[in-house]
């Protein structure tokens, strides 16, 4: 069995353009899914009751189904609702960020609640307001103790950016099986496709470690 | 905009035996994954430096590879490599059972190595054996501390399978798609698929939750 | 009892020469030693000057770089299995207590004599109750750790050490890790034990206890026994310059007991 490195070189173009559709797909679903997560975060912190339980119903619905799915009734189910077409990319990034807030905002919540109460007493006994103690004093805290596990979540983003293959979203793991299918030979273009991504999430995974054992005497109290 | 739900109706048993085969994928993988898993989280921690090694790549590999790749990786490339032919069924639970296996590795061993020193240590000065220590006082420690996180494997497990729809595995995503294709109904059968999974893996998730609460470590 | 009297008991520990390097660095640098039957030895010392390090090597939970320890006449052994049946004759006690979490203090203290010495569970059950009620925790007996204070915790500890009927009970830094209120509960305990005559090494911070219980104290330095001797010596008249350094840094002026 001959290893046949031709088909990587000649297309290359083809794969390094599925790579930045990858990161553009992580990046974009990330950083939205950190906003959204936040929101509904504070939401089931300090929101009405009726809040609460409409963030408690999305986070447990969000884990129990699949992104897959989220991602495939987005493109094809969504359009038929609400009369908009949607593009493949639109629809990945709209499936994922809906997806991972979810997560985010556990980690959010988490990470806030388990900053000692203490601190917030010794703020409010220095006269701040609870706007302030969140923003200055607990956050901060939190943030640090947020890391390991949000590090955790950008590598599942990039790990599901692969499943918008499957609405033929031109990234990464979809222009691999373009390739593999019309050269016939799978081996080599899966092959590189699992070097490519594990030499994107591997310094991602790592990278978050070490930021964090850094970081990590911030946020003891 | 008409909306004819009586195609989920009508194809309730495809549906059912679809849902029987994501219970069936998640069950036998969980079955080969926890005792390999154990294997290889006892090579990382008492095996000699070559093997440490070896078991370290595979769970380092396995942790940053997108699963779906796996699954592909598996369909096009095992066949040729080991000159089996595989069904696709097969073939899934072969590429779930690497992912999951490198998961549960990691989870087995940082929940024994969770476990203080002093532990070890106090029970030894009470003159049992390592093995006695170890299987009476830190075994029961870092079961508790393993059991909520296998929880969740378990049910990322169950959403897992949906991936393995891309191999044409005749479970509940290709089998809801496939109906879709037929019929043209695609919201009433995505909206279907949605909400079969979510009824199966929503008591899931609670039941997760309610495994942490029960095993809660305090010190 | 006063030292001389125990002085003709038997030497149940021997330590000469002993020597332990962690890497580059020696913890322990040639220490001489001996325990006799039924002696309270208790050693003192700046933090990382080798006490602890001493104790984890007499029941070889840390094997020794030079030197010789002897325990009741004979050399600890190298073979694994006959290490086992020297620790079962010496109990320790932590400062971070270690105990079993996931057992409730009754089975804390039955787990050994069921697991190492084959007892039967009613027999071991027994008594466990027997040593929850020598240090004064009868009613503690179905809680688990984490429902106990410090100071209960480590007297569940004593007694856990002391249900294997050791022959030499080995303290490290047994108060340490408690508060002021509930380290009193456990220095009774533990010259209850003294008085009926346990054989006794001590890590300890506590001087007051060294004073009172102690029938030989050592002071250590860098990894040696700058002095030993008599309490009334160490701490009313010591003769080296670093004991005299260590006990005023304590706050410790001449007897005032």
């Amino acid at each position: 069995m001959t290893f046949d490195l031709s088909v990587i070189t000649d297309h290359w173009r083809f794969l390094a353009y599925g790579i930045g559709v990858t990161v553009a797909l992580a990046a974009a679903s990330g950083a939205a899914s950190l906003a959204l997560g936040f929101v509904v975060a504070l939401a089931r912190l300090f929101g009405p009751r009726w809040a609460k339980h409409a963030v408690v119903l999305y986070i447990d619905s969000m884990r129990a189904v699949p992104v897959l799915v989220v991602m495939v009734w987005t493109f094809f189910a969504l359009p038929i609702l609400t009369g908009l077409t949607m593009r493949p990319f639109a629809a990945a990034l709209i499936g994922l960020t809906v997806h991972l807030a979810a997560y985010a905002a556990e980690i959010y919540r988490a990470g806030i609640e388990s900053v000692r109460p203490g601190q917030t007493r010794a703020s409010l006994a220095l006269g701040m307001s609870r706007a302030q103690i969140l923003r200055r004093i607990v956050l901060p805290q939190a943030l640090v103790r947020m890391l390991p596990a949000f590090g955790s979540l950008l590598s599942v983003t990039i790990k599901d950016t692969a499943i918008a293959s499957v609405i033929a979203v031109p990234e990464l793991m979809r222009q691999s099986e373009t390739l593999a299918g019309q050269s016939f030979q799978p081996i080599e273009v899966y092959s590189f496709a699992m070097l490519a991504y594990f030499l994107i999430l591997f310094p991602v995974t790592r990278g978050v470690d070490r930021l964090y054992r850094h970081v990590a005497h911030l946020g003891r109290s | 905009m008409n909306f004819d739900w009586s195609v989920v109706g009508a194809h309730r048993d495809a549906l059912a035996a679809a849902t029987g085969t994501t219970v069936l994928l998640t069950v036998t993988t969980m079955a080969i994954a926890v005792p390999c898993g154990i294997v290889v989280a006892s090579l990382r921690l008492y095996a000699w430096a070559p093997l440490r090694a070896i078991a370290t790549a595979y769970v380092e590999l396995f942790r940053n590879l997108p699963l779906i790749l796996v699954v592909y990786w598996a369909f096009y490339v095992l066949p040729i490599a080991t000159d089996l032919r595989l069904s696709p069924f097969a073939t899934g639970i072969a590429a779930l059972a690497l992912n999951v296996t490198a998961y549960n590795a990691e989870t087995f061993r940082a929940g024994i190595g969770s476990i203080r020193r002093g532990q070890l240590e106090a029970a030894m000065a009470l003159g049992m054996s390592r093995t006695q220590a170890v299987r009476r006082i830190v075994l029961p420690q870092a079961v508790r501390r393993i059991l909520p996180v296998l929880a969740s494997t378990w049910v990322s497990l169950f959403k897992d399978t949906s991936l393995v729809s891309v191999i044409a595995v005749t479970e509940l995503a290709y089998v809801a798609m496939q109906i879709r294709a037929q019929t043209f109904r695609v919201l009433e059968m995505l909206t279907a698929m949605a909400a079969i999974y979510w009824l199966l893996g929503y008591p899931q998730a609670k039941l997760v939750d309610w495994i942490q609460r029960r095993y809660a470590v305090t010190e | 009892m006063s030292r001389r009297a125990k002085e003709n008991g038997a030497k149940i520990i021997r330590y000469r020469g002993v020597t332990k390097r962690y890497g580059a660095f020696e913890a322990l640098s040639g220490v001489d030693l001996d325990v006799h039957a039924g002696e309270v030895v208790c050693l003192i010392g700046p933090s990382g000057s080798g006490k602890s390090t001493l104790l984890r090597c007499t029941n070889a939970l840390e094997t020794i770089d030079g030197g010789e320890i002897e325990f009741e006449g004979a050399q600890l052994p190298r073979d694994e299995r006959a290490l086992r049946e020297v620790r079962r004759r010496m109990g320790m006690v932590f400062q971070s207590f270690e105990l079993f979490p996931h057992l409730t203090a009754l089975h804390n203290i039955a787990e050994a004599p069921r697991t190492v010495l084959k007892a039967r569970r009613a027999e071991a059950e027994d008594r466990a109750r027997a040593m929850l009620a020598k240090v004064g925790l009868s009613d503690k007996a179905s809680n688990y750790p984490a429902a106990l204070s410090g100071g209960q915790q480590q007297r569940v500890a004593i007694a856990r050490a002391l249900a294997m009927e050791p022959d030499v009970m080995l303290f490290d830094e047994p108060t340490s890790a408690l508060d002021p209120e509930t380290i009193g509960e456990v220095l009774s305990v533990m010259k209850a034990l003294a008085d009926e005559g346990m054989t006794m090494v001590v890590v300890t911070h506590e001087m007051t206890f060294a004073r009172r219980v102690g029938d030989w104290v050592a002071v250590f330095d860098a990894g040696r026994i700058v002095e030993q001797g008599p309490p009334r010596q160490i701490f009313d008249a010591p003769t080296t310059e670093r004991t005299r350094d260590f006990l005023s840094h304590l706050g410790w002026h001449g007897a005032t007991l």
